[in-house]
């Protein structure tokens, strides 16, 4: 059997409130940009499943094709696609990401 | 390796800008886009439409990162 992995990416973000793919792991990251997405969610005081693209080829590719996004990291909150780095660093400092991120079983 | 210049005209040639501005160090860049197709877009859409005129580089990894700004003309003039 071949791996669904669209199925994979949709039933992760689907059934966890707030997802972010990035490349290394919040304590560990790979990447200046998965960095500082991490940063964000943890200063807004939020639980986040985080995953690690490195370690999974396929769902790296997955996920760009998922989001039709070319880059890492990918946030995701109640199975909606918010952004990358940039909009994420934008909607933090509006205030608005706060505000997404309230109620969300944090 | 890629120039600004580069960068800068392929998203031009994809998009229409009335202000563009290019910077980068031949793998990282950073844009600033005014463009009047934006109105009524989300951040997101805005990224991807952008991200668009330059996605072969992108998939190829000849563009490793494009941070971007982007605003209307009316967005852009409103921050004086």
């Amino acid at each position: 059997m071949s791996r669904d992995v669209q199925k994979e990416v949709h039933d992760l973000v689907t059934s966890n409130p707030v997802v972010l793919y990035m490349k290394g792991t919040p304590q560990f990251p790979q990447c200046g940009f998965s960095a500082t997405a991490a940063e964000i969610l943890k200063r807004c005081g939020v639980d986040f499943v985080a995953v690690n693209i490195l370690l999974d080829d396929e769902i790296r590719l997955a996920i760009k094709e998922y989001a039709n996004w070319p880059t890492i990291p990918q946030l995701y909150i109640k199975g909606e696609f918010v952004g990358g780095c940039d909009i994420m660093r934008e909607m933090y400092q509006e205030g608005e990401l706060q505000k997404l991120l309230e109620g969300v079983g944090a | 390796m890629m120039l600004p210049e580069t960068v800068e005209n392929l998203i031009r040639q994809g998009l229409a800008c009335s202000h563009l501005e290019v910077a980068g160090d031949g793998q990282h860049f950073e844009a600033l886009v005014v463009s009047a197709e934006f109105a009524g877009m989300s951040r997101v859409q805005r990224h991807q439409r952008v991200n668009q005129t330059v996605r072969a580089q992108l998939d190829s990894g000849e563009l490793h990162a494009l941070s971007l700004k982007t605003h209307t003309p009316e967005e852009w003039s409103a921050r004086g």
